[in-house]
């Protein structure tokens, strides 16, 4: 580390290194990234979802290109909880990083059962809890639109995780993103992270359907960094700053310049996501340029830096 | 059977373009050259995998040289890698050079006919699952629809190669000769004696090409004149092996007919994929398990492209 530069981060209890995470969904179990950049340069890792059962996913096309985006309804797929605990647990107790486990499902009870059986587990720093994914006819989305489900799922899962960071994952299809954050602060949730992908839609105009088997699907990349901007500031000011809780800030993160405007906005830490799929590996170097800039900048803490929108 | 994966590991490297020639309306070949860490990893690349090329910051055409039909799409930016396999791979002086056959469809392989000698393009690669070499077959036999001819070129070469006393024979459909992807087509004493594209001639394949509209070769659908073909052989099922590259209805076919015949059969998928690395699970192919009616999806990036062909079901 350079000297004088402290690029460390408090979150939720945790100590981390740096401030920057692979988002959930694009970096897989950590496994498949490991080929293109070493894991414990991050400051966290989160897994992709994993629900009680094994999910096959949606038809295909599951994903379309857009205008500086992506829309993705892969549905959760996913290997389950058991053949995670059996597969992909063991390899995630070697990254020094924070490891969150993003976890979904169709019914409280299936949260439930996930965390349950993983809040014992010392290779999870946290959990991350999905409540906001577009691409699934039950459970997801519909968990994180209504402040009073947000309430009851939060507090549930909070009792469930025991010792472990419980980190709520925001949905931007809300009227006010602000009540929602509200309600699952006030039931217990140790950090928030926003924004998860916009319900978006793309058309083959030659045949007038729409693109994805799934109708619709999620946006995200660059399209969306400067809405997702606004919404973690408006967040943390309304809402997380008062309360003293964590933001991991996502949408569109490709460059370190990216991450430091996230946390000038509010975010103690970050999420690289869709640029994992174009550049596997941006995520170090966007450690390494969040270090330069605090250089730069003659910042000595990152604490100094999170919140600091004049 | 030899592993279909490549020896080393795959990375992001960087090339450099040393040739980029149309060889017909559409069609276009790119030869990309690695070295170093690039070289060896490239070095090893099985027949049907393939590669990630980010062209996000690759020029555009002049506006003329736009088609009609692209004028819109060239509009759109384009961030995604996109995934091409390979035609041909050869390794000179710790060099390795790697040929990709391209047709222009979007705005990415618009870009990529702007690219020229010394141009520099990332690509991130080898990736899948190659097509397999088998040992004790005596006779191999290569379907190919439009653009699907790439990879099966480079198995041809491959083929040849590692296993001399192999029988290779190739078909090529198209929907006109203007949209077979080849370069030099023969003349009249190689076509009667079998070679009808030089391309494959150059491995010392036979090939039989077809045309939707009896352009060029036989008229009607490749698969058509492949199954009538392997119907007036008297070929062992167990001795053979079909490779078939192309739209999936073409690839459905031709396991069909293998499976009909009891002929091993590989197919190498297509699927929109975003990474290539097995991060964003869009890629997905279904497949049956282990014979029965029980389906799941594999990614084709990493399970794939290549599939045995009665494993798909096809058109998911």
């Amino acid at each position: 580390m350079e000297e004088g530069v402290d690029i460390s981060v408090e979150f939720g209890g945790l100590k981390l290194a740096n401030p920057v995470f692979t988002a959930s969904g694009t970096c897989g179990y950590a496994d498949e990234l490991a080929d293109f950049m070493d894991m414990n340069a991050l400051g966290g890792f989160i897994t992709k979802s994993i629900t009680r059962k094994p999910r096959k996913g949606n038809p295909t096309p599951r994903i379309v290109e857009t205008d500086s985006g992506m829309l993705n309804a892969i549905g959760l797929a996913n290997i389950g909880l058991d053949k995670f605990i059996e597969e992909k647990l063991p390899a995630l107790e070697g990254i020094s990083g924070a490891v969150f486990v993003n976890v979904a499902g169709e019914t409280i009870n299936d949260y439930l059962s996930v965390v349950e059986r993983l809040a014992g587990e010392k290779a999870i720093a946290g959990f991350e809890l999905n409540i906001s994914c577009p691409n699934v006819a039950k459970g997801g989305m519909s968990f994180g639109t209504e402040p009073a489900q947000v309430t009851e799922i939060t507090s549930a899962v909070k009792k469930a995780a025991g010792e472990k960071v419980l980190m709520v994952k925001l949905s931007p299809c809300v009227t006010d993103i602000s009540v929602i954050a509200r309600a699952a602060v006030e039931a217990g949730a140790d950090a928030l992270s926003l924004v998860n992908t916009f319900t978006a839609m793309v058309i083959d105009i030659e045949k007038r359907e729409a693109v994805l088997a799934n109708r619709t699907g999620g946006l995200s990349g660059p399209a969306i960094k400067p809405i997702a901007i606004y919404l973690v500031n408006k967040v943390y000011n309304e809402v997380a700053k008062k309360n003293g809780t964590p933001i991991l800030g996502l949408g569109g993160i490709r460059t370190a310049s990216d991450a430091v405007e996230f946390v000038i906005a509010g975010a103690s830490a970050v999420g690289v996501g869709t640029a994992n799929f174009i550049e596997p590996g941006c995520a170090v170097k966007i450690v390494e340029g969040i270090r330069k800039y605090c250089i730069r900048n003659k910042i000595e803490n990152m604490k100094e830096l999170i919140g600091s929108l004049k | 059977m030899t592993d279909n994966r490549s020896v080393l590991g795959k990375g992001v490297f960087e090339s450099v373009v040393c040739s980029n020639k149309q060889i017909g309306e559409r069609f276009y070949r790119l030869g990309l050259e690695f070295s170093g860490a690039g070289a060896e990893a490239f070095g090893g690349v099985k027949a049907g995998q393939f590669a990630q090329l980010d062209l996000s910051g690759t020029a555009l055409p002049t506006a003329e040289a736009i088609p009609e039909d692209l004028v819109d799409a060239a509009r759109r930016g384009i961030i995604l890698r996109r995934p091409f396999s390979f035609c041909d791979v050869t390794r000179k002086d710790n060099k390795t050079r790697v040929e990709i056959l391209y047709c222009v469809l979007g705005p990415a392989t618009l870009r990529m006919t702007t690219l020229s000698a010394g141009d520099r393009v990332s690509v991130i690669g080898p990736l899948g699952r190659g097509f397999t070499v088998p040992e004790g077959k005596g006779t191999a036999l290569l379907v190919a629809g439009g653009m699907g001819a790439g990879p099966l070129l480079h198995l041809a070469k491959v083929l040849t190669a590692e296993v001399p006393r192999m029988d290779v024979i190739a078909f090529a459909g198209a929907q006109s000769k203007t949209e077979l992807p080849f370069e030099r087509p023969l003349d009249e004493i190689s076509q009667n004696l079998g070679f009808s594209l030089g391309e494959f001639a150059d491995h010392g394949v036979r090939s039989h090409v077809a045309t939707d509209d009896g352009t060029a070769g036989h008229e009607g659908l490749v698969t058509d004149c492949f199954s009538k073909w392997l119907g007036q052989q008297n070929l062992a099922a167990k001795d053979t092996i079909i490779y078939a590259c192309g739209p999936e209805a073409m690839l459905a076919q031709v396991a069909e007919i293998a499976k009909n015949k009891g002929i091993d059969c590989e197919v190498s998928m297509e699927r929109r994929m975003a990474c290539g690395i097995g991060l964003c699970q869009s890629c997905a192919v279904e497949c049956r398990v282990n014979g029965s009616n029980r389906t799941i999806y594999i990614l084709c990036c990493e399970d794939g492209p290549v599939f045995d062909g009665q494993e798909v079901v096809f058109g998911s």
